[in-house]
Parts: structure tokens; C-alpha cells; sequence
């Protein structure tokens, strides 16, 4: 595998605050990487450094060879970026945003209007080309951004939460077109604090925490690694922690308190849940360990603000 | 500066958002103007009898029509560039292209001088109707390419406005301390000749009187040295402008 963004030390700072604080990272041709983090953790200005629309501070950061800087067109002929905001041209119809936006990358008049024609069907807006922008639902829009991002035919493609704010139906449909899109061998950078879509769709992840990377591998890996193959969870009161704890702790691997849950981590919860019964809790969920369990074990289940 | 025949792109996506409410621009940019020439040009004008051996008109038109051609560039570069900005992020999708920030707000440049062509080409056709005709074929040529330079440079300056602008209300204090007392004392109306020296020391610091200067002449034909300090006062303005209109632009775009 040829390795295809390469970050050492990279930072970004926005005045005083410090938005990415010296973060390595090393994505491969072909992969989907993600990027997962609670909101401010340092994901989006990450990527935009990578499609060369931030300076950097500091660090190195090479995209295909070459170092990442704002004026560097040729990293920004072969991105795709579908932004986390509805950034259409709302004077325009669908169709002419995408001719539009075709000239910005320079393909040829009669290239375009057939990339366009087949984009308009992959995001099932082919019925739609004529519509205003506002005539569109919030998910069809997501949909031509999608379809905006694949003009230039993009060897990266940067997904910046690409989901947010959708029903599950549209959010099932960007991510088949997203699977896609990577088994047809386009680099894909995923931004995203939807744990079961970094699950869904990332080979590897990095979770990121106030401009730091905490940690970084496969999701069932991580999930295993942090927190074994199933959680229980007991809602009680904080003054049982001490009982429960002396009776379950050693059927499991670690446990956890946050605020009316108690959680136990194992990788076999079959004798923990015995216990559990023995005891007679009502209030628990037994269920398989998940991203979110790490994601939230390593941020901290308390808000983040 | 990083410019790239992109800023054509720019400019052409603007014209086509622009067929869909042209006839409502025409209409905006054409009312004020008309105005003008009808209470001044007409009710007043009768008052005044011959203006340096011509009708009245003749002075207020190429006043007018540079003051239109002043308008329409710069609201185009405040309130357009605003809201592409700000409202629909435009130029956050422009510049993820290949497309540079500074390609972006050249383009928009391009396209506020565009404007203020258009609005001032509508004038001087319906000064052409009312009968009231440039000198010659060559003024007409001449009086557009002054117009884009006209246009270049309010354009250009709204554009350091706008890079300024937190909100839509911080446009006013432009337009009503600089647009308007420009409109007043740039001679667009009357000669600067009977205004107090330092009024007239004063409106040598509006662009807006040396494009009305170099307009009335190519107008009427009749050139003298002084309109070559006017000119180079257009075109040295208007490219210092372009320069840090682009430059506080960018700033503010790429973050």
C-alpha cells in the first residue's frame, strides 16, 4: 500500500486557541480513513489543511507527493470535498451548479455534460436536474454535494460529516454511494461523530480529542483493544459503586461510572450476567461492545464544551 | 497574487445566476439615474439655459451615467459579495476548487465593473432616445472602456468595504459618508468652479469627480491636458484598490 497523506507534528492555531496540537498521521491510497471526534476536537480544520484551503501553522503535511499550502491548485485538481455545510449555489438550478463547477476544474464542455448526466443518476437526481435549490429536500442536497465532489473525478475524496441532519433512509443511501466510491479505488477521508458510521464505512480510524489524536487503528480492533466484546450497564445510584464493583469487578475487565450508569467492560459476559440475576438489578442492558464505548471511554462520557 | 484565467469561471457563473433577474436589474439600476435627468436635467435645466455653449443635459448626462456606472458596481460588490459569502458560502466551495480566493474575488470584481457597465450603457441609450448624443462613434467606445475602468475601481473599493463588513448594516456608513456626499460634491450636477477653494481641494479626493471630468469630456469632445491627471488618478486608484481589495479578501476568506 503506498502511503498517500503523510501529517508529522502538524498544528493549526486560530489566533490564541489551538486547534490541531501536533498530530501525525499517515492515511494509504485507497483506504477510507476517519477522522472522530466530539465537535471542536481539531476533524474539520484538519481536513481542510489537507485540501489545501487552511495553512498550515506548523508541521509538515504532504498530500500525493506534495507539501499541502493554499495556493497548491494541483492537490486541489484531484480532491473531492463534500463539505459539512450546504455550501450549493441557490441561484443556480442542480444542473447548472454542476456545470458551474465542472469549468472551476476545467473539463471539457462535452466531458462534463456527460460525467454530469451519470453523477445525477449515481445520487438519484436525475428527475430533479431543472429543480431550484431550495425546491430540494435537505438529503437530495447532500446528494448533489456528493455528486458536485465526484466531477473532477477526485483520486482523494474528503467527507466531511457528511451525514448530519439526515433520516436514516438518505443516511443509508450516501453510504452505499460512499462504499462505492471506495471499492472503486478513491482515497476516502471520513469526518464524523457518528460512531456507527465510522463503523460502517472507515478500515481505520483516529480518534481525536481537543486537537490531539488519543488513538488510532481498525474500529474492531480499537473496540477490542479498549474495551473487550460486550458492555453491561447498570443504572444505580453512585453509593452502590462500591458494593457492585467488589461483586462484579472481577468478572470483568474494567468499569466505568458516568453519571446514574455504572458500566462493566468484558470480553465474555456471560458469568458477569449470571451475577447480575443473582443479584436481582433490574435496570441493566446487556449488549456488544461498540465504537461509541471507546469513543466515549477515551473523551470522557461527561459533555464536552 | 495568485491569478489564473479561473477568474473567467467566476465571472461566467455570476452571468448565470444573472438571467434570471436581469429585468429586475435593469429596472433598479434605470429608475435612480432617470430621475436625476428628469428633475435636474429637465425641471431644472430649463432654468439654466445653455451650459457652456450647450444645452444643460449635456453636462448632466455623462455625470449621471458615470454615477450609475459608480452604484451598480459598488452594491454589487457589497451587498452580492455579502451574501455569497456570508449566506450561501460560496466562495467556500469556489476556493475548494482549483480555483484560488483570489481568482474568487477578481471575478467578482470583474462582474461589479460588468454591472456598472450595464447600468451605464442603459443610460447612455436612453440619453441617445431623449436625443442627447456623445459627439462621436469613438466617444461612445471611449466612454465604455472608461466605464470599465470606472467600474474596476468602485467595484474594487467596496470590495476593501466589504472585507471589513461584519453585517449587511455596516454598508450604510459607506454609502451614506462616501457614496453620497461623492454624488453631491463631484461635480455631477454643477461645476466645481463656484464652490469654495477648500471644497474644491476637497472633491480632488473623490475618484467619483475625476471620472465625472474625463466622462463629460469624452461626452462632448472636448479634451484638454488636465483630463490626462484625471485619467491616470482612475487608473492608479483603481489598480491600488483591485490590489488591496483582492489582497483583505483573501485574509478574510482563507483562514
Amino acid at each position: 500500500m503506498k502511503t498517500i497523506i503523510s501529517a508529522r507534528r502538524l498544528c493549526k492555531k486560530y489566533g490564541a486557541f489551538v486547534a490541531v496540537d501536533g498530530i501525525s498521521f499517515d492515511i494509504e491510497e485507497g483506504e477510507c480513513f476517519g477522522f472522530l471526534g466530539p465537535n471542536g476536537a481539531g476533524k474539520t480544520s484538519t481536513v481542510r489543511m489537507i485540501h489545501c484551503v487552511s495553512p498550515l501553522t506548523s508541521g509538515t503535511l504532504i498530500v500525493d507527493g506534495q507539501a499541502a499550502h493554499v495556493d497548491n491548485r494541483a492537490v486541489k485538481q484531484q480532491t473531492g470535498v463534500i463539505p459539512q455545510e450546504i455550501t450549493l449555489d441557490s441561484d443556480l438550478t442542480v444542473r447548472e451548479n454542476l456545470q458551474v463547477h465542472a469549468h472551476f476544474f476545467a473539463i471539457p464542455r462535452r466531458e462534463a455534460r456527460r460525467r454530469i448526466d451519470g453523477l445525477l443518476q449515481f445520487v438519484e437526481l436525475e428527475k430533479r436536474r431543472d429543480s431550484k435549490i431550495d425546491q430540494l429536500s435537505t438529503g437530495m442536497k447532500r446528494r448533489l454535494l456528493i455528486a458536485r465532489a465526484l466531477l473532477n473525478q477526485p483520486r482523494i475524496l474528503i467527507a466531511d460529516e457528511p451525514t448530519t441532519g439526515l433520516d436514516p433512509q438518505a443516511r443509508h443511501l450516501i453510504w452505499q454511494r460512499l462504499r462505492q466510491l471506495k471499492d472503486q479505488g478513491a482515497t476516502l477521508i471520513l469526518t464524523t461523530q457518528y460512531m456507527e458510521e465510522a463503523q460502517q464505512l472507515c478500515d481505520r480510524i483516529v480518534i481525536m480529542h481537543q486537537g490531539r489524536i488519543l488513538k488510532e487503528g481498525a474500529p474492531a480492533r480499537l473496540i477490542a483493544a479498549e474495551i473487550g466484546r460486550e458492555v453491561t450497564e447498570i443504572r444505580s445510584a453512585a453509593d452502590q459503586d462500591e458494593s457492585l464493583v467488589a461483586e462484579l469487578g472481577p468478572l470483568a475487565r474494567g468499569h466505568e461510572r458516568a453519571g446514574d450508569t455504572l458500566y462493566f467492560y468484558c470480553d465474555d459476559g456471560r458469568p458477569l450476567m449470571k451475577k447480575v440475576l443473582e443479584l436481582d438489578l433490574p435496570a441493566t442492558v446487556h449488549r456488544p461492545a461498540s465504537l461509541e464505548d471507546v469513543f466515549l471511554k477515551l473523551t470522557g462520557r461527561n459533555l464536552v464544551e | 497574487m495568485n491569478f489564473s484565467r479561473r477568474i473567467a469561471w467566476v465571472f461566467w457563473r455570476n452571468m448565470v445566476s444573472y438571467k434570471r433577474f436581469v429585468l429586475t436589474t435593469f429596472l433598479a439600476s434605470l429608475i435612480q439615474p432617470l430621475f436625476y435627468l428628469v428633475t435636474f436635467g429637465i425641471g431644472m435645466g430649463a432654468y439654466l439655459g445653455q451650459f457652456g455653449g450647450k444645452p444643460y443635459l449635456y453636462f448632466l448626462v455623462p455625470g449621471v451615467l458615470t454615477t450609475s456606472v459608480m452604484m451598480s458596481s459598488s452594491f454589487e460588490c457589497m451587498y452580492g459579495t455579502f451574501v455569497k459569502m456570508i449566506h450561501e458560502k460560496l466562495y467556500d466551495s469556489l476556493i475548494a476548487t482549483p480555483v484560488s480566493a483570489e481568482d474568487a474575488v477578481a471575478g467578482d470584481i470583474a462582474w461589479g465593473a460588468f454591472r456598472g457597465l450595464v447600468s451605464g450603457s442603459l443610460m447612455m441609450i436612453v440619453a441617445i432616445f431623449m436625443g442627447i448624443l456623445p459627439v462621436s462613434l469613438l466617444s461612445v467606445l471611449l466612454l465604455v472602456l472608461l466605464m470599465v475602468f470606472v467600474g474596476v475601481l468602485f467595484g474594487s473599493l467596496a470590495m476593501i468595504v466589504t472585507s471589513f463588513a461584519p453585517n449587511f448594516d455596516f454598508f450604510n456608513y459607506y454609502s451614506e459618508l462616501v457614496i453620497t456626499p461623492m454624488l453631491f460634491f463631484s461635480g455631477v450636477f454643477f461645476p466645481l468652479d463656484r464652490f469654495p477653494g477648500w471644497m474644491k481641494a476637497l472633491a480632488q479626493f473623490m475618484p467619483l469627480t475625476h471620472a465625472v471630468a474625463v466622462a463629460r469630456a469624452i461626452f462632448n469632445g472636448d479634451y484638454s491636458r488636465g483630463l490626462l491627471l484625471n485619467f491616470l488618478v482612475i487608473f492608479i486608484l483603481g489598480g491600488a484598490a483591485f490590489y488591496f481589495g483582492v489582497r483583505r479578501m483573501k485574509k478574510r476568506l482563507i483562514k
